[in-house]
């Protein structure tokens, strides 16, 4: 790979981009960072980090604001599959978030298998036997019988606590109006929020949305298996119309519930 | 706390008792989910069925106001079966054979008339915090908003120092703070008696030591508490009250009575960022900048001193706290001059022994746990490692008391007060939050089916709530999540103001807390 | 132009590492700090909107002066000559301990400090307490 700070300045310079998000470490931490052509003497500073921040997401969120900036990031392949979400719902225009592009995650999505931020973690023994090991594939999953499964994601979607950080780390959650708090489809008000509604709710959102890059799991104080529970989702996606969410840069199956549904005046689609 | 939030994910029983830790504490009950699935145990005892209930080895919902009795009658129980740490007792506390005598009466058949709790439940939540060590003690206002607070903490400690559960990694007891700088406010001598780090304003030494540093001679008379000003404002005694970043109208017992007496100060100052119902009657509004607006520590439930970052300029002409006090000071002739938030810092850890060995260099971002008391201390995990503060830790002998108030034919139910999950305090910062407001837009009255049957009460009919001290109304709220004979109110809403109902004459002796958390009510359909 | 800065939950008393998401001057929103000892990068519902308090337009822009039974917005200089000649009166009148001053839970160990400090030194009273009961 070529020298990354080298990279940056020469984007900076040339005006491929006006803002560059990467991480840098402040005092003893690794924050994201925004380089500009007013602090180039700071990409010296400029490194990976073991700790993943969505940078795609503030990326949109600066040109919701600012849609004339040119920005880069550094990022994954799991960063780019978000880019392509989001241009895909016409989020962003493709190209106006450029990626430089790191080592990359064991997420079945991509190949290669190298991505340090994704060491499986440990949960402890009751979790593996009442709950869910977060790091088992589907497949293990599906060998427990229909009442075992149901009362380990029971289990697990009870310690929610509201905190909608699974909505709000998430790169490809971008709706205006989000069901999650339509009193009208889910119980407002009170921890743990409906079970389980609330979680297939957004389940059923990530169909065609969620790109496997593990924030959700991540940002979850309660440690539930989300990636799982949307990784699963998509495999049906995928098996029942061979859509490949993330890479496939069509609408997705689902979408036809949002903008292109007749009678629905949704700024964007999906907004199911 | 004594112990740290990390810590609880490694100890081997959890009790809880009087704290709602998902809504009120989320990121504390993560690590109690975390010790759990760890093979910890847990136990909750809490008068309503809390989200924590349902992952309890042990819950039970101790009638409000007895918690002294179940306290007791787990440690009669610890006794009996010989699971106190004998060895612990002996070197570490002074008192045992007093409190040994005063346990006696506290059998499980008379626990259980006191506090609706089985005999079962009891032993079973006896022998889960008496034989699995380390066991961390959890609680929260529930314990210490009655007019016993004290002796609910004294019980506490009883019972965890019977066990051998203080000053170890992953047991203590563990107050979580409400607020954000609860534990700072009270390290900054922002209480009557005491000067930063606890220094009494009673000891020679102290007084002397800030005379001189302030350069001014300083009053070794301890002040009055908040109710004790509220009553002094009453009997015109207290003339002028300047209020900082606290809505008391809205926050302290028995509204009606403070409202009145407010009317009879010469001269309210208040400092504020929204006009509170308390700005809203003052002469003066001093408009202050938020945290996000300005530099600073606040010191966290588990002593950790953090360091705030300014993110953006103050909002209008706001001013940060610091400098407003400053220019008032100034104006007032006591000149206080300070070009930042560290000058004060630095002033602070040199009169501050617990801060001594803390500056915003070494804070960081992970902050230092006090006490640290010197530049090359590490800080402090938890508390009394080897001995107390006081040498022998003191077990104190308890007796259960009645709370101020019981049901009675005219109020027959129980009331109690607290948070929802999404709101905070008096609401001002929250209810302006359209995420938070979108959550939780209103107040309610939580009620049991059973109850709600018998008034013909429906899911959101509104319902006139009365105490001896006032009404007010709110919807209902019907829920397994209140016994029948209780009621719950949030403590958010100034158009459903639960402090109209609470008894700002049962105080505490000792703490002078009110006792929010119980007290008897009537309740009726509106009549519209 | 765009920065994030860390800082602490100013909600509860478990003082969760957060991230302000600035743009031009103006907080965009709150990111959990991932390493923060604390919260581990996760934050609850409160500490996620912790921006949008701050961003109110419900929030006091300038100080204000009871003038004939009505508040008045006024420059710094007159609320807080008003506020030390008023609070002088009181204390020439009916001595320091006639002065309450309610410190608080919500700001910062400085603050708390200057105004136990102020109540201590600069009024004469030790009528100093804060809301940690209620």
């Amino acid at each position: 790979m070529p020298d990354m700070k080298a990279t940056v300045r020469e984007w900076l310079d040339t005006g491929k981009v006006d803002l560059f998000l990467g991480y840098k470490q402040v005092e003893g931490h690794p924050l994201p960072y925004a380089f500009d052509r007013d602090n180039l003497e700071e990409l010296q500073d400029l490194m990976e980090s073991p700790a993943r921040y969505p940078l795609e997401k503030l990326g949109a969120g600066i040109l919701a604001v600012q849609p004339n900036l040119k920005i880069g990031i550094l990022g994954r392949d799991c960063n780019r599959r978000a880019l392509n979400v989001l241009a895909v719902h016409q989020q962003i225009t493709p190209g106006q978030i450029e990626v430089l592009e790191l080592k990359c995650c064991p997420s079945p999505l991509h190949k290669h298998a190298d991505c340090s931020s994704l060491e499986p973690r440990t949960y402890g023994p009751v979790k593996l036997e009442v709950g869910i090991d977060n790091s088992m594939p589907t497949a293990r999953m599906e060998q427990f019988d229909q009442r075992t499964r149901f009362d380990k994601w029971l289990y697990e979607f009870q310690k929610c606590l509201k905190c909608y950080g699974c909505r709000d780390i998430c790169p490809v959650c971008f709706c205006k109006e989000c069901s999650l708090e339509h009193a009208d489809l889910v119980e407002t008000g009170g921890v743990p929020p409906e079970v389980p509604l609330f979680h297939l709710i957004r389940a059923v959102h990530m169909a065609g949305r969620c790109i496997d890059c593990g924030l959700c799991e991540d940002a979850c104080p309660v440690d539930i298996p989300l990636r799982l529970l949307y990784r699963k989702v998509n495999e049906i996606v995928k098996d029942l119309f061979g859509y490949e969410t993330g890479l496939s840069l069509e609408q997705p199956p689902l979408s036809i519930l949002g903008e292109c549904a007749p009678g629905v005046t949704g700024s964007h689609g999906a907004a199911v | 706390m004594t112990n740290s939030i990390a810590e609880i994910e490694d100890a081997a029983c959890i009790f809880i008792i009087g704290s709602n830790t998902s809504a009120c504490h989320p990121l504390i009950a993560r690590r109690v989910f975390r010790a759990k699935e760890k093979g910890a145990k847990l136990i909750v005892a809490d008068p309503r069925n809390i989200q924590l209930s349902l992952f309890a080895d042990v819950a039970v919902n101790q009638r409000l106001g007895s918690d002294v009795a179940l306290l007791n009658g787990m440690m009669h129980l610890i006794l009996k079966n010989g699971w106190e740490a004998k060895e612990y007792i002996a070197n570490r506390t002074e008192g045992f054979e007093e409190l040994r005598e005063s346990l006696e009466a506290y059998t499980p058949e008379r626990v259980r008339k006191i506090t609706g709790v089985s005999p079962g439940d009891l032993e079973r939540m006896s022998e889960l915090y008496g034989t699995r060590k380390p066991g961390a003690l959890l609680y929260a206002m529930g314990i210490t908003q009655h007019s016993t607070g004290v002796d609910n903490v004294k019980a506490i400690c009883n019972l965890a120092m019977l066990t051998g559960n203080v000053g170890v990694a992953s047991g203590g007891v563990n107050p979580l703070r409400g607020q954000n700088n609860v534990q700072g406010a009270c390290d900054m001598g922002g209480l009557p008696n005491v000067f930063t780090g606890y220094q009494p304003v009673t000891s020679p030494e102290a007084n002397a030591k800030f005379s001189q540093a302030w350069d001014r001679p300083l009053s070794d008379k301890p002040g009055l508490t908040i109710p004790d000003m509220v009553k002094a404002i009453d009997a015109g005694k207290l003339k002028a009250l300047y209020v900082v970043g606290e809505n008391p109208k809205l926050s302290d017992p028995d509204m009606n009575h403070l409202r009145h007496a407010m009317k009879k100060l010469d001269l309210l100052i208040v400092q504020d960022i929204f006009l509170s119902e308390t700005a809203q009657g003052a002469d003066v509004v001093l408009a202050a900048a938020a945290t996000a607006e300005k530099e600073g520590t606040f010191t966290n439930t588990e002593r950790r001193c953090l360091r705030l970052n300014k993110a953006v300029e103050p909002a209008g002409g706001s001013l940060p706290d610091w400098e407003i006090i400053c220019r008032l000071a100034t104006a007032m002739g006591y000149p206080l001059n300070y070009d930042n938030p560290k000058e004060i810092f630095q002033e602070i850890s040199g009169l501050t022994p617990s801060y001594a060995g803390m500056s915003y260099d070494r804070l960081g971002l992970d902050g230092i746990q006090w006490p640290c008391p010197a530049a090359d201390h590490p800080g402090t995990r938890f508390l009394h490692k080897d001995k107390f503060t006081r040498g022998l830790g003191k077990l104190h002998v308890v007796q259960y008391q009645d709370p101020a108030e019981l049901p009675d034919a005219e109020y027959p139910y129980f009331l109690t007060t607290g948070r929802m999950f999404a709101h905070y305090h008096t609401g001002t910062m929250t209810r302006v939050s359209p995420a938070l407001d979108r959550e939780q837009p209103t107040g309610y009255v939580e009620i049991n089916a059973a109850d709600a049957g018998r008034l013909s009460v429906r899911e959101g009919d509104m319902l006139v709530i009365s105490s001896l001290r006032g009404r007010i109304e709110a919807p209902a709220k019907i829920t397994p999540a209140v016994l029948p004979g209780n009621l719950f109110l949030p403590i958010h809403f100034g158009e459903n103001p639960t402090n109209v109902l609470t008894n700002s004459e049962a105080l505490d002796p000792l703490a002078k807390i009110p006792e929010f958390k119980v007290g008897k009510a009537r309740v009726e359909k509106l009549v519209p | 132009m765009y920065k994030l800065v860390p800082s602490v939950c100013s909600y509860c008393g478990t003082g969760c590492g957060v991230l302000f998401e600035v743009l031009d001057g103006r907080i965009l929103g709150t990111l959990p700090l991932k390493t923060h000892p604390v919260n581990e990068g996760k934050l609850c519902i409160k500490g996620w909107n912790l921006h949008e308090y701050v961003n109110s337009f419900m929030r006091l822009q300038a100080p204000r002066v009871r003038i004939n039974g009505r508040l008045h917005q006024v420059t710094w200089d007159r609320a807080i000559q008003f506020a030390a000649d008023r609070l002088k009166k009181v204390i020439a009148e009916h001595g320091p301990d006639s002065v309450g001053v309610l410190a608080s839970a919500k700001i910062t160990n400085e603050e708390n400090y200057l105004l136990q400090k102020f109540a201590r030194a600069a009024v004469g009273t030790n009528n100093v307490d804060h809301c940690a009961r209620l």
